[in-house]
């Protein structure tokens, strides 16, 4: 997916705080939550950076 | 591990779920819960503030989840002018300031003693359909995937709900219609623990700053931000951290806890149901959106949830024509509120920081009987003339 921009979640535990923010604004239910895991499916991503703005503590980059 | 067959499948262990599964199970339902975490209300993600007269209409009994009760609200302007409201008319926030992972297994204990059957660990994958209609849910416990197949399916999976969007029931929220939300547990604050405290305007663009005590010394503080307001990335717990900054009676204290999620402040959904499938709680955007409280709420549509499940069990018509009953029953009891709430929420969130100060100094001078729009109006008015033209088109 060339044109598409890179996503980047820092969830190793240092930003993220596995509120789930993210995954309920989520137009495309493509942010999955499980207990301190977050994944993106890349694929059905817009980058529409919804989840951005959603997150309270800004741990998710896309760029 | 074997698939197996129940009456009703509810979906997620929170207020709502429980609520449903004790009320479903008492209109003589077969009822599994299931919670995908492994703890009943843990990691606790709430403000834990909640109004409590509602709890004999749902069949709650007061008990040691409760931290203390406060005497009122009091809201404060950005320029800190205070407005004190009865607790009694205060919105669904102010009553009780609770223990919300001991509040949750309480009524997760009041469904099992029902005889509902809870299984923790165990997170719904996705439903089963047939023929549009759904037929349960593929569920994985313990890292075991079977199937459950019921007649009814409840999904009370909370804000990031995903039974709805699986069932194609439209819960999408926009940009505007969610706060996102950081709070921190503090130690050696200075909070009164008379009162919650709502902080408005700028320190919380769309949403509030709140102070809810939990004992003496010892508060949660928190924030919500409307996503659509929000600037650049962490805008929640820049505002918070620097309303904590300005002051000194939270400057000092210490975080113990930290906690963020979102809220939806959406007007309610136009469709709860679907054939097979009921949605309620959070995960059916039921959270107040002047407030941001959703316990209330979400339990008083949980019990009519329950009720009218064992109903649609009991006639074996577990189709959306028969579930309209809960669709009518829990708009009846909620929905005016809601939008009138919503409408209040979208005139708020256009407000300066000038024009709450006004409203709140207007408020403070007066001893209102009773709290109503009428009422704040007439008190805005006889001060500020001028304020009341705002509010003009939203009346």
């Amino acid at each position: 997916m060339p044109n598409k921009k890179s996503l980047h979640i820092e969830s190793s535990g240092q930003l993220c705080i596995y509120c789930g923010a993210c995954v309920g604004i989520c137009p495309l239910n493509c942010i999955y939550l499980d207990e301190t895991r977050i994944t993106f499916d890349e694929k059905v991503c817009t980058r529409c950076e919804v989840c951005v703005k959603a997150c309270p503590v800004g741990a998710i980059e896309i760029g | 591990m074997q698939d197996r067959k129940t009456d009703v499948l509810v979906i997620g262990a929170g207020p709502a779920g429980s609520m449903t599964a004790k009320w479903a199970a008492k209109g003589g339902a077969d009822v599994l819960l299931i919670e995908k975490r492994q703890e009943i209300g843990s990691p606790v993600r709430c403000g834990e503030g909640m109004s409590k007269d509602w709890l004999p209409e749902v069949g709650i009994t007061p008990g040691r989840w409760i931290n203390l009760e406060v005497e009122g609200a009091r809201i404060f302007s950005p320029s800190e002018k205070v407005f004190e409201i009865n607790e009694k008319h205060a919105g669904n926030e102010v009553g009780y300031v609770v223990e919300r992972d001991g509040f949750d297994k309480q009524l997760a204990i009041d469904a099992a003693n029902e005889g509902v059957e809870v299984k923790l660990k165990c997170a719904a994958l996705g439903l089963l359909k047939d023929h549009g209609r759904v037929v349960g849910a593929k569920v994985k416990e313990f890292g075991e995937t079977y199937e459950v197949h019921a007649p009814v399916t409840v999904g009370a999976d909370g804000f990031e709900s995903q039974v709805g969007r699986w069932a194609g029931i439209p819960t999408n929220i926009a940009m505007r219609d969610m706060d996102t939300c950081l709070q921190y547990r503090m130690a050696n604050v200075d909070c009164d623990v008379r009162y919650c405290d709502f902080y408005l305007g700028k320190v919380a663009p769309g949403g509030y700053v709140w102070v809810f005590p939990k004992a003496e010394g010892l508060a949660n503080v928190g924030i919500g931000v409307q996503v659509s307001q929000v600037k650049s990335p962490a805008d929640a717990r820049t505002h918070l951290d620097r309303w904590i900054d300005h002051h000194p009676g939270y400057a000092k204290g210490k975080k113990i806890d930290m906690v963020g999620g979102g809220v939806s402040i959406s007007p309610p959904l136009k469709q709860t149901v679907a054939d097979g499938i009921l949605l309620v709680g959070d995960a059916a955007r039921m959270i107040d959106p002047l407030t941001g409280g959703g316990i209330a709420n979400g339990c008083i549509a949980g019990k009519i949830c329950g009720q009218v499940a064992a109903e649609a069990v009991q006639a074996g018509d577990p189709s959306k024509e028969f579930f309209q009953k809960y669709e009518k029953g829990w708009r009846a009891r909620l929905e005016e509120k809601l939008y009138r709430n919503w409408l209040a929420k979208e005139k708020l969130v256009s407000l300066s920081d000038e024009t709450f100060d006004k409203v709140i100094d207007a408020l403070a001078g007066v001893q209102l009987q009773k709290l109503s729009v009428h009422n704040i109006l007439k008190a805005v008015r006889d001060k500020y003339p001028e304020v009341t033209k705002e509010f003009e088109a939203f009346l």
